[in-house]
This record gives structure tokens, sequence and C-alpha cells, in this order.
């Protein structure tokens, strides 16, 4: 099956990481994803928003592109403009690993750039 | 508001009565003849996000500050006099949120609802519910389950010091109410064998218990951090140490 992408452009300001977020619960659903999964996805895209973003916000904007596979989400989120928040400003990248990891089967961090993927665990039907 | 002059007269002579006696019941009095005036900004100020609802009862709460300062010897018209102050409390949600998005009362009660919701449904299941599921048993859409599940977020914009106003006599700070630190589970001979165990349970339950445990958070600095309601934070840690009281029985066993 040819997979569905969704893309979401924000500026790289706080007060924007709710859309993603809400963006990512939406998809999440429209894939089966429990509460639960729904949840895990919604803190992955914020720590991902918060690492690209910085706790104060900065110039720029945020990309983030949506795969919806059969029963997994994917999400690469890049900061345009400036490669990353500034020095000063960046979340603690060592928390933000311990989170993804915990929330997302699979997550690549670097300066600028997110990769999550999240798979529906089996047992539920997709609604 | 269209009041004729025989009205304006009686309503001045009750200013002047309340000034003159502070007497409560002249004071609703006054209050409730001027409620139209309330509702009449109240919903200048609609349209923002926030149910009229609530805007009322805040433009409400403007006008028994309008009454209570009204000095009728100064020659201004109530209505002329009151508009600032009940402008001034309207404006105020707004400017105390800051950036963060005002939530709308229905969706701050869905939210409560669903938290309640999944606690039963997760239980009863075996199994996290699905989007679908708690929408049907909210009677409302998969959009409105997903919207008020990000409302957790705006729900922590208030300030940790602001007083939360539950009941009259209920004048504490939210950090006041928040309680001391959890007693620490954890002695140090005991540190070694959990932290084995820890890393036998989820990851989740895990990243739960380390923040919580490790790390010293609370668990309203959790949801903060996380961009989740506390109660689901209080869920999973009730859900990880259950899990890792089960391992240590197993453990000692």
């Amino acid at each position: 099956m040819t997979e569905d992408e969704i893309r979401l452009a924000v500026p790289a300001s706080p007060e924007f990481v709710r859309l993603a977020r809400l963006t990512a619960a939406g998809l999440a659903n429209r894939v089966g994803f429990t509460y639960d999964e729904v949840e895990d996805l919604r803190i992955a895209v914020g720590e991902a928003c918060s690492h690209l973003i910085g706790t104060g916000g900065r110039a720029g904007s945020v990309s983030l592109v949506f795969r919806l596979g059969a029963n997994e989400v994917r999400i690469e989120a890049k900061a345009s403009g400036a490669a990353g928040p500034s020095d000063g400003d960046t979340a603690d990248p060592a928390m933000s690993a311990q989170i993804l990891d915990a929330v997302v089967d699979e997550f690549h961090l670097a300066r600028g750039a997110v990769f999550l993927r999240k798979r529906r665990a089996d047992g539920v039907r997709a609604s | 508001m269209s009041l004729d002059d025989a009205e304006r007269q009686v309503l001045r002579a009750k200013f002047k009565e309340y000034g003159r006696t502070g007497e409560r019941s002249v004071r609703d009095e006054l209050i409730e003849a001027h409620l139209r005036l309330a509702e009449h900004l109240a919903r200048r100020f609609s349209n923002r996000g926030v149910a009229l609802d609530d805007l009322v009862q805040v433009a409400s709460l403007g006008l028994v500050k309008a009454v209570e300062r009204f000095d009728p010897d100064r020659g201004l018209e109530f209505s002329t006099f009151a508009t600032p102050t009940i402008v001034g409390e309207l404006k105020r949600p707004f400017r105390d949120k800051g950036w963060s998005v005002r939530v709308p009362r229905r969706v701050q009660e869905l939210h409560v609802e669903i938290n309640t919701l999944v606690g039963e449904l997760t239980q009863r299941l075996g199994r996290s519910p699905t989007i679908a599921e708690l929408a049907g048993m909210a009677s409302t859409s998969e959009e409105e389950v997903l919207e008020a599940m990000e409302a957790a977020q705006a729900y922590r914009s208030a300030s940790i010091d602001a007083p939360t106003g539950g009941g009259d006599d209920d004048t504490r700070g939210l950090a006041a109410q928040l309680g001391d630190e959890d007693v620490n589970l954890f002695e140090a001979e005991n540190r070694l064998l959990i932290a084995d165990l820890l890393t036998t349970l989820p990851k989740r339950e895990q990243l739960m218990l380390r923040l919580r445990f490790f790390e010293g958070m609370t668990q309203s600095q959790i949801a903060d951090r996380l961009g989740i309601s506390q109660m689901h934070v209080s869920r999973l840690l009730a859900k990880s140490l259950g899990q890792l009281r089960d391992r240590v029985e197993h453990a000692d066993g």
C-alpha cells in the first residue's frame, strides 16, 4: 500500500509545539494507536520540538514530515534557518534521549534534526 | 444601558445608601441592576476561545468591584465608571495566560472525564483503550478526545504560586498544596536490587520511576516536562510501582 505523507511547518516557537503534538495525535489515531500510544507519540513530538526549538524559541521554523504506515508512524523533524537552538538554550539532550527511548521504538537525535518511529502494538485492531 | 431617568434616580439613591451603610443586600441589588452591562461587555470578548459563560462570570466579578468602589458624588455615570473596570477583568485571563492556549470549559470538563474513563477502560479491557473507544464512552468525537488530551498542557500555565481558589478558606498557592517530597522509597541497600529490576520493566515505566525517584522530580514536574496530565503521570507511576513490587516479591521469593 502507498504511505500517506503529511507535512507541517511551524515557526520555531514554543506556542506552536501544541499544534505539532495535536497533529501527531490525530495521525496516530488514524493508524489506530491506543490512548497510551497516542500519549507516547505526543510526548515524543513535544520532546523533538523542544530539542529543535529550545525552551525560549528562536528565529526560523521547524518542518515535520509524518509518514503513516499500516501500523506505524514515522516522523522527521528538522529545524530550518539557524542550525538548532543556541547552545545556552537547548533542552538537556541526555534527558531528551532518555525520554524518547521510553516512548518510541526508534529515534535518532541530531543537532537540528530528529527522527522518530513508533509502531502500534498488536492485539488492538485499527479503529 | 437603556435606563430611563426615573430608574437612574432610584439607582443613584441606592448607591448613596450603599456608600453610607455598606449594606450587602443593597450592594446585591445594584449588581443585579447592572448585570446587563457585564453581559454586554463580555460579549465583546467572545470568539477568542473562551466560552461566553466564563466571560460573563469574569465580567460580573468586575461589576462587583465597580459597584463597591463607585462614588455617586463624583458625578460620573455608573456605566462610565464601571466599563474600564469590567474590561480590565475581561482582559486578565488573556493576559495571565501569556501565549498559552485558553481552554474552553467544555474541553476542560472532557479532559477530566477522559482521565477517569482511561482508568476504568484500561482496567476493564486489560489494555490501553483506543481513542474511538474513549470517544464512544464519552459520547463525543475522536477529535474532541484528542483535543482534550492536549488540554493537559494548557492546564499548567497556571502559576505554581497563584491561589487555586477552591473553597473560601483555600487561598494557599498551588505550591503549598503540592505537599512534601514523598518518603524516599529506596534505601541504599535496596537501590542495587531495584536498579537491576528496573531494567526488566517496559521502558515507559522505567522512565517514570527514574524521573520520579532518581531525578527526584515531583509528579507535576514530570507532567510538566512531558506535556501530559498529572493524572496520567500518577497512573503510570502506580502501574510502574505495581510491576516493580511484583518483581521484588519474585526476587525475594
